[in-house]
């Protein structure tokens, strides 16, 4: 695999792959910003490909000191621009019209064939997981609350939802 | 194997149900530590999917049961083997030929007859004149017809059979040698019985009671 980024040493003279790093934190970088802009914000994309070539210039300014973990260096990174972002969207907000909802861009082939998948999973469950599955999660409702409606201890409720995920995890293995 | 404490706090992450501290925190851990963001990940995409479409949730009925049939076709399918399938046909197609050859070999059924005291439910017989108390001797007895071809039979009690006679009327007239035994302040009752003109009996009327007077 060819290599973009190379390696960058920081103050403290430990060497960083920056390939590697990439690989590893843009997955978590991307979750992160999505889950904070939503998935259907059509710029997510464009700010986790910032933040990530923020992180490599920071490293190669050797900013990065090794004070904390790398992880933490980049969360930061990653929510100051996002705080960033939030900030001039909402500036921008109050001069120009909501923009049209714009497809999820993540929503690749690849993904709809997996959400198909699981939705075919749940589907195949029995009904007394489908039904701790729709309270807790589709209706959002307390453990306790989901205990009380289907008249089981709490503690049965997330037995259910556990055992829900994992024969569904099953599934998407097969 | 050794479980992360923040992995309780996945479910609590995608819901929104976390504070911010929690929030904080959990998004600060989940940077550092490669199994738990695989979980989150993971665990976003079947929520994502939960949350997104309600329908998953509605399981149409009619395949399922398609299903388990199927399901029990198969499994009695797969019971037998073709040749004992085969063997099985054939002896069902010999019980139902013997089933139905044997009732031609049978004796006839005895006929069906009634004793005097049975009737053929459906008709019933009703008696006219006389049923009630009368002055003089009857000259004759009338009942209510039940059609032709019928054949009626007539009692006349006086504690005892008095007179029997048969008719194909729905009237009698009482010949002078009964009229002779019957005297006035004496009780007397009569009753018919209908039968068909093969021997049936059809119908039975109540035994009717009246007295001559003085």
């Amino acid at each position: 695999m060819g290599t973009l980024y190379n390696t960058a040493v920081t103050e403290n003279r430990a060497e960083i792959d920056l390939d590697e790093l990439v690989l590893k934190f843009r997955p978590i970088v991307s979750f992160r910003v999505r889950k904070a802009l939503g998935g259907a914000t059509p710029d997510w994309e464009d700010v986790a490909d910032e933040i990530i070539t923020q992180v490599i210039e920071k490293i190669r300014k050797r900013e990065f000191r090794g004070d904390s973990s790398i992880g933490t260096f980049i969360y930061t990174i990653t929510s100051r621009r996002i705080i960033d972002h939030i900030r001039e969207k909402t500036k921008v907000l109050r001069h120009a019209p909501e923009p049209a909802p714009f497809p999820d861009p993540s929503e690749t082939l690849e993904s709809q064939e997996r959400a198909a998948r699981i939705a075919e999973a749940v589907k195949g469950l029995k009904p007394k997981f489908r039904e701790v599955l729709h309270l807790y999660y589709y209706k959002e409702l307390p453990r306790e609350e989901v205990a009380k409606r289907l008249g089981i201890p709490p503690r049965r409720v997330s037995e259910r939802v556990n055992y829900a995920l994992k024969l569904i995890k099953k599934d998407l293995k097969r | 194997m050794k479980t992360c404490r923040y992995e309780g706090w996945i479910d609590g992450y995608l819901l929104g149900k976390l504070g911010e501290k929690e929030t904080e925190a959990f998004e600060r851990h989940y940077f550092e530590c490669a199994p738990c963001f695989a979980k989150l990940a993971e665990r976003n995409e079947i929520v994502g999917v939960l949350k997104r479409d309600r329908s998953v949730f509605v399981v149409e009925e009619r395949p399922a049961i398609e299903t388990k049939q199927a399901a029990w076709y198969d499994r009695t399918f797969a019971f037998f083997t073709p040749r004992q399938w085969a063997f099985a046909g054939a002896a069902a197609a010999l019980l139902v030929a013997v089933l139905a050859i044997t009732p031609l070999f049978r004796n006839a059924p005895p006929e069906f007859v009634l004793n005097g005291e049975e009737t053929v439910r459906g008709s019933s017989l009703t008696l006219i004149s006389p049923v009630i108390d009368i002055g003089s001797v009857p000259a004759s007895f009338e009942w209510r017809a039940l059609g032709a071809d019928v054949e009626y039979q007539v009692s006349i009690f006086n504690g005892r059979l008095l007179w029997k006679t048969t008719t194909r009327d729905s009237r009698l007239t009482l010949p002078d040698d009964v009229k002779a035994l019957m005297t006035a302040g004496q009780k007397y009752s009569w009753q018919v019985k209908a039968f068909s003109l093969q021997g049936t009996l059809i119908a039975v009327s109540s035994r009717v009671q009246f007295t001559i007077n003085h």
